[in-house]
């Protein structure tokens, strides 16, 4: 009988957890509430742990401190998602209770477990019960009983808080209706079971392969690649330019010249300043964007990448690349009071995002939540004193909260965006005079004025408020919940927006991604349009996969 | 009464030759230059006129008055008076101000310019302040005095329909030129004392009108020593669209009952540089 491990069976232990997890990661994706093609809890939840799992089996002969450290940091640091930000403060709290001690038995367990279950209910800002978090309390609360019962065998300990956390997990539909709804049980408790699953098979001492490998983070924008794999490239070169005026560019020009890059192609961005005029177009043939624009003025910073090749290249390379920087080219930026961060997806609002001001863009908002390092590694490269981050998603918000909490020398300021529209209302209300805390409060307060609908597709069946969807159809979900669900695009689209509409709404704008095509966004807005005459409607080109239509109301 | 001073201002403080006549206060009309001709705010151009040029795409271009006009005004006023205050607009928005100082050195102290970087209702604020003064028995340099010692109470909140003519013009401020995307914004500008500057800006106009009466409550409360009717003037102007501005006050009226607001077209020369379709509220303090 065993009643005590020390360092090294420990680090074994949570190898095979991560690994564990690691394996039924598409699984535990499937148990996601909403069917939506992003934001996975198990690749989230993967991701994190793998982070502190990489540098766990780097370590020869560990020692509890420098193992507990590297569980801690390792995965803090590669936190994404709400569920994978919990799961590291679960580490964080659980590691700090073990640090100092040389051997664990169940009092020192049944403490750990207390401390992350206190460690990771305070990070949260409202913790809802029927999550991973309840799942966590129900491991402790049996950890403590069978400790003061004086249970000292470790085995049974495990296999007790096991079957416990996985009763618990059973009612966590019953706390949570939404769940229940969808006939599923929380993905997040499913994740933290199956890490306490692999590591009670290691302890005991079942045979499991804990080979880390470098790149595990490739699965989830494979996944996102695959999607995209299916689509056709309608129009091959990427091309880019800037038109510095030699002659007066007016708003009719403009219009022109507009109309001519869409009888030529799509996903176009012409954004005209005084002197000079910036432009973006899809085409297959470059040379008759830039012989229009030579009319206008001689070009600078052309750039023409043939994306039919670069999507080859992606997916044969799917994913070796963590969340990728769109903006910051440069490695130092000159030195700012005040910086902004976004999380932006799509080179439409990528392009919004910087014309009002944000200095640099984490790419990868819905298929790809970022980290917390990817937080850290863009608040280093703003250099400012203070920075604002938008996460525009609402399961990167705790990610953006943890990379507030890691910062010392600069004041962060999490603004929680839970969508792209609240991110463009919270940055057009910045007021340089004001002091970063009126700010953050007038964000705070406007963006609960701006109403955001999104649409994309189902990846599986399921019912969620009282609405039947099948695999395959388009959902219109809203700040609340599914506001539309059908297998027309637009039609969705138009039904998701009459449900958000009041009649203290007065503009509209709608962003079209880069699965439609725009002449399909200007026929939904002429509807849209027509169903409401009072309201001003503006269409923009978005850019962002996975969501046809991103819509605010305002 | 022996002692005359005349308060004389130019046109844009919004005072039309009409009302300039019932309120005893003489106002120089500003000139402008559209193509090759030259007009005169309120004499040859009307507002009606000039919106649908400068919506036509015509470069309306505003000038100082010549000193002649200015010089040969101020001459016939003081056929009839003793002394001159001049108010002209912000010396902070154009050279006029630094001019007329210039020419008032050959008056012999008779034409006192008050430079209190005041504009539109706030400066036609001035312009009746001034008159108050007078009929006090004020003297012309006492007066200036005066109104520059108070040329801080008052504040300004435009809001724009566009950045289109503001950047056009380039009478703005490197903040407020940052100010550019491809979403369509309503920036809300301010005025205090000395430039047009960015404020904030809106997507809506509801929006920015909220932002407009939250910037003026604060003002008033923070700076100007309360918001009650007995100690601040208010203000509405606008270009071009006065429905949308009596609408505004309306809505102003509700914000801060028992005021009287007075309603106002800004003067042309702000309106070639934010075009049609702005509205504004603007505050001053009443003097004792």
């Amino acid at each position: 009988m065993t009643n005590t491990i020390d360092a090294k069976i420990l680090a074994k232990m949570f190898l095979a957890g991560a690994k564990n997890l690691e394996s039924k990661k598409e699984w535990i994706n499937d148990l996601n509430v909403f069917p939506v093609p992003d934001g996975d809890t198990g690749t989230n939840m993967t991701l994190t742990i793998m982070s502190a799992a990489k540098d766990v089996a780097g370590m020869e002969d560990p020692d509890m401190a420098s193992l507990c450290k590297a569980i801690s940091s390792g995965s803090l640091r590669g936190a994404r998602g709400n569920s994978g930000v919990i799961l590291s403060q679960l580490f964080r709290g659980f590691t700090k209770s073990i640090r100092d001690k040389d051997e664990l038995n169940i009092p020192v367990f049944a403490d750990a477990f207390e401390k992350a279950v206190e460690t990771a209910y305070k990070a949260v800002m409202k913790p809802k019960e029927g999550t991973i978090l309840t799942v966590a309390k129900g491991a402790s609360t049996k950890a403590r009983e069978l400790s003061n019962d004086g249970c000292d065998d470790l085995a049974f300990f495990f296999d007790e808080i096991i079957k416990y956390a996985d009763e618990v997990l059973e009612q966590t539909p019953e706390m949570l209706p939404v769940l229940k709804q969808a006939g599923v049980v929380d993905s997040g408790g499913q994740g933290l079971m199956q890490v306490l699953k692999g590591a009670y098979d290691a302890f005991l001492g079942k045979e499991i392969d804990l080979t880390i490998s470098a790149d595990t983070h490739a699965s989830p924008v494979k996944a996102n690649v695959d999607v995209q794999a299916d689509m056709e490239i309608k129009f091959g070169y990427c091309t880019e330019f800037i038109i510095m005026l030699s002659r007066n560019f007016n708003i009719k020009n403009e219009m022109d010249f507009k109309e001519y890059l869409e009888s030529i192609g799509d996903s176009i961005v012409v954004v005209a300043d005084d002197d000079v005029v910036k432009v973006h177009v899809h085409t297959n043939d470059p040379g008759l964007a830039i012989q229009k624009a030579l009319k206008y003025g001689a070009l600078s910073n052309l750039k023409i990448d043939n994306m039919r090749l670069e999507h080859q290249e992606k997916l044969f390379k799917a994913g070796l690349e963590p969340a990728k920087e769109a903006s910051a080219k440069e490695a130092v930026m000159p030195h700012k009071e005040v910086g902004f961060i976004a999380v932006s997806v799509g080179e439409g609002i990528n392009e919004i995002f910087k014309g009002l001001g944000i200095d640099y863009i984490i790419e990868g908002g819905q298929t790809m939540n970022p980290s917390t390092e990817d937080m850290l590694n863009a608040i280093e490269k703003v250099n400012a004193d203070t920075v604002f981050i938008l996460p525009n998603n609402k399961n990167i918000i705790l990610a953006a909260n943890q990379a507030q909490m890691m910062v010392e020398d600069k004041k962060i300021v999490v603004v929680p965006t839970k969508t792209v529209p609240q991110g463009i209302t919270a940055v057009i209300n910045y007021v340089p005079d004001m002091s970063a805390e009126e700010n953050a409060e007038t964000m705070k307060q406007e963006i609960g004025n701006v109403k955001t609908g999104q649409v994309t597709y189902a990846v599986r069946d399921t019912v969620i408020d009282d609405k039947e969807i099948k695999q395959g159809d388009y959902m219109g979900i809203g700040d609340e919940g599914i506001l539309s669900v059908g297998s027309d695009v637009s039609d969705v689209t138009y039904q998701m927006v009459q449900e958000m509409m009041n009649e203290d709404l007065e503009l509209i704008s709608i962003y079209y991604g880069s699965d439609v095509t725009e002449e399909a966004a200007k026929q939904l807005k002429e509807r849209i349009v027509e169903a409401f005459p009072s309201c001003d409607i503006e269409l923009q080109y978005g850019g962002q996969p996975i969501y046809y239509y991103i819509i605010s109301a305002e | 009464m022996n002692h005359k001073v005349a308060v004389v201002t130019d046109s844009n403080s919004g005072i039309t030759q009409a009302e300039s006549k019932e309120l005893g206060i003489i106002v120089l009309p500003m000139p402008f230059m559209i193509g090759e001709d030259t007009f005169f705010e309120d004499i040859t151009l009307t507002q009606e006129d000039f919106y649908n040029k400068l919506e036509g795409g015509a470069d309306v271009v505003t000038s100082q008055p010549s000193p002649e006009a200015v010089m040969d005004l101020w001459k016939d006023t003081l056929k009839e008076y003793d002394e001159i205050v001049y108010i002209p607009m912000s010396s902070g928005l154009s050279g006029s101000c630094q001019s007329a100082m210039m020419l008032s050195e050959d008056f012999d102290q008779k034409v006192q310019v008050v430079n209190n970087q005041r504009i539109s209702v706030t400066q036609r604020q001035s312009a009746m302040d001034a008159k108050m003064l007078a009929e006090r028995d004020m003297s012309a340099v006492q007066i200036k005095e005066f109104l520059e010692n108070d040329k801080f109470n008052s504040s300004i909140y435009i809001m724009l329909d566009t950045l289109y003519y503001l950047k056009k013009g380039g009478r703005i401020t490197p903040a407020a030129a940052a100010i550019g995307t491809i979403l369509k914004l309503k920036p809300v500008l301010t005025i205090q004392g000395d430039k047009l500057d960015a404020f904030a800006k809106a997507r809506t106009a509801t929006q920015g009108k909220s932002i407009m009466i939250n910037a003026i409550r604060n003002d008033m409360e923070t700076r100007f020593g309360g918001a009650s009717a007995d100690n601040i003037w208010l203000q509405v102007a606008y270009t071009k669209d006065v429905d949308a501005a009596e609408q505004f006050a309306a809505e102003l009226l509700k914000e801060f009952p028992g005021f009287d607001i007075v309603i106002n077209p800004l003067s042309l020369s702000v309106a070639c540089h934010i075009g049609p379709g702005s509205l504004a509220v603007a505050c001053c303090k009443k003097i004792k």
